[in-house]
């Protein structure tokens, strides 16, 4: 008897999933015709973004990692270095990437960067 | 329900196409950050005979310091003292280097400005600037900018000043954490009026 019931639940359950499914559909392609929005956002968004690129580029050799530093790059060179391990050292004055004060985060000093 | 969209389409795009127009405008017309102070007044001035000095290398400039500050490792040919925080923070820092690069008396404040964010600032803001200014034995360019160091987040404001002598120019740097350049502008401000070339 319980199996007699469980046959036609089963099929009211498959139904109701096929008729979800179809309205998910046309839910997702409703949404899709309104794309153009978050289209829009992003392309307002992106005339911000330009701004900052130049300032995170290169980087000084921050002394204290040499060993670490140089192994590292060749791996991740394209994008993830800038923010902590600094890939190129436009340094080349004096004793470049040193122990002096903005080679760790302090004010920085009168060289010239050549 | 189309139509409406497709009438709609051409003046979505006409409405984002004047609103990009009028960004670009605006970023050109008006600079990010427009210097917000005047320079303060450069009286050269010797240093009280308490303050130590600190002779370049190469002997072209001699830097005052006050008798907080200690000198502390820097470049080859440089000269730096500091007055250091309990965790080796830098309270007070200056700094005297030969000129290295392609900066000169003309092109000080975007040479520096340059520097910074290509060195250690990941962003950096010219706060005054001033050229033809009288030195002990010679004539500067400076600025007042502060920056925000990419190691450790620091925001530091620093008076730097390029000074053109007799025999060779030289970079003077004082630095101070921003928060506190109120109290530590004029000590530093004090040390480059009385910063000597030759």
């Amino acid at each position: 008897m319980s199996f007699t019931l469980t046959r036609p639940a089963a099929g009211i359950a498959l139904l109701v999933a096929f008729v979800a499914g179809c309205g998910s559909t046309a839910a997702a392609t409703h949404s899709s015709t309104a794309q153009p929005k978050p289209a829009a956002t992003a392309k307002a968004t992106q005339p911000a973004a330009p701004a900052k690129p130049p300032a995170v580029r290169p980087h000084r050799t921050v002394s204290p990692a040499p060993p670490t530093t140089p192994a590292a790059p060749p791996a991740t060179t394209p994008a993830a270095p800038p923010a902590t391990a600094p890939p190129a050292n436009p340094i080349q004055q004096g004793n470049g990437g040193d122990q002096d004060a903005d080679n760790n985060g302090g004010p920085n000093d009168g060289d010239g960067n050549i | 329900m189309t139509p409406r969209i497709t009438r709609r389409g051409p003046l979505a795009i006409a409405a984002l196409a004047a609103a990009a127009a009028a960004a670009v405008l605006v970023a050109f017309v008006l600079p990010a950050h427009p210097p917000a102070q005047a320079f303060p007044a450069l009286v050269p001035a010797a240093a009280p005979a308490s303050w130590p000095q600190a002779t370049l290398p190469d002997r072209t400039a001699v830097l005052s310091y006050p008798p907080g500050l200690r000198p502390i490792h820097g470049d080859r040919g440089t000269v730096s003292a500091a007055r250091l925080g309990p965790h080796g923070s830098y309270l007070l820092y200056l700094n005297a280097t030969p000129r290295q690069g392609a900066e000169n008396l003309q092109n000080w404040a975007a040479f520096r400005q340059r520097l910074l964010r290509a060195d250690e600032a990941a962003s950096a803001h010219l706060d005054a600037g001033a050229e033809r200014l009288k030195f002990r034995g010679g004539t500067g360019s400076c600025v007042i900018d502060d920056y925000i160091t990419k190691i450790g987040g620091h925001h530091y404001e620093e008076i730097a000043c390029l000074v053109q002598g007799r025999s060779g120019a030289s970079v003077i740097v004082g630095a101070a954490p921003a928060a506190q350049w109120i109290q530590a502008g004029p000590l530093l401000e004090r040390a480059v009026a009385a910063y000597l070339v030759r």
